[in-house]
């Protein structure tokens, strides 16, 4: 299966765009950002909806093989996951919150995968150690997973705190402005 | 490598690098060189298997990781799309509110 891997070719087209768009309006200009927003809203459910496909997909191709196909472990790690999730993401996420919590969730895994598989190689009772070339590739991808867990965490959180609607209170003189969840 | 036969009697060299240069090193002759033959190849075949078994799991580990960036990357193309149309943009990696001109 390895086009439902990967994202259409018509999906890259729309991130192409919102990337170009993205810079142009970051440059300052208030009609490409008027076009941008008109982008945001008519490709976002597409591209959350393809991302969120191979989200899925990925996550079924770790679990197997941090589990290497141990039933048990394989519920525990969904459940786990599940968990993560609903933690994450909390109540009323938005569409792209919940992409935004994929991304953390999947990030997770690659992260443990390379600790596991690490740890193994540097286990003293390794029988077949590993050449310092392929300890060298492994190193790079298991800190390269780690920054991109760690951005991944950072763009939640931003999106989170600057999108969700926020309230300006006038109380006892003072300006209090509140964001975020407006129900609690 | 070379295992060289003269005057009915096997010899047995190996060559070693330094640095730009290959030196060939005596290291036997008769049944010393046959073994000592041997046990170069043995170890060779091993090493040549390792590094196939070791391209492979980088290969499988590659396979594993590709959706994970793609999705990364249409996370990341898409949160910043919203930033920005939201009226914000990018300084040191953090978002502000773009000022009005």
């Amino acid at each position: 299966m390895p086009g439902e891997l990967e994202l259409s070719e018509e999906t890259r087209e729309r991130m192409a765009e919102l990337r170009g768009l993205s810079e142009k309006a970051e440059a300052g200009d208030d009609e490409v950002r008027k076009e941008l927003r008109r982008l945001v809203r008519a490709s976002s459910p597409e591209i959350i909806g393809r991302a969120s496909d191979i989200a899925r997909r990925a996550k079924w191709m770790l679990i197997k093989t941090i589990s290497a196909e141990d039933p048990l472990m394989e519920e525990a790690l969904e459940a786990r996951l599940a968990l993560m999730r609903e933690e994450i993401a909390g109540e009323d996420a938005s569409p792209l919150e919940v992409l935004l919590t994929e991304r953390v969730v999947s990030c997770w895994m690659l992260v443990e995968l390379f600790d596991v598989l690490m740890a193994a190689q540097l286990w003293r009772g390794n029988e077949k150690p590993v050449s310092p070339s392929y300890l060298k590739h492994m190193i790079r991808w298991q800190e390269s997973a780690t920054r991109r867990y760690l951005a991944a965490i950072k763009v939640l959180v931003q999106v989170r705190k600057l999108l969700r609607p926020s309230v300006q209170l006038n109380y006892a003189e003072q300006q209090v402005n509140v964001a975020g969840d407006l129900k609690r | 490598m070379t295992l060289e036969r003269r005057d009915r009697r096997l010899y047995y060299y190996r060559s070693v690098r330094e640095g730009e240069k290959v030196r060939k090193v005596y290291v036997g002759a008769g049944e010393i060189a046959r073994i000592s033959h041997e046990g170069d190849i043995l170890r060779r075949t091993e090493r040549e298997a390792q590094r196939k078994r070791e391209k492979a799991e980088l290969e499988r580990l590659e396979t594993l990781a590709a959706p994970v960036l793609e999705l990364s990357e249409a996370a990341e193309v898409l949160a910043r799309a919203h930033l920005i149309a939201a009226g914000y943009h990018r300084h040191n990696g953090e978002y502000r509110r773009a000022r009005r001109a």
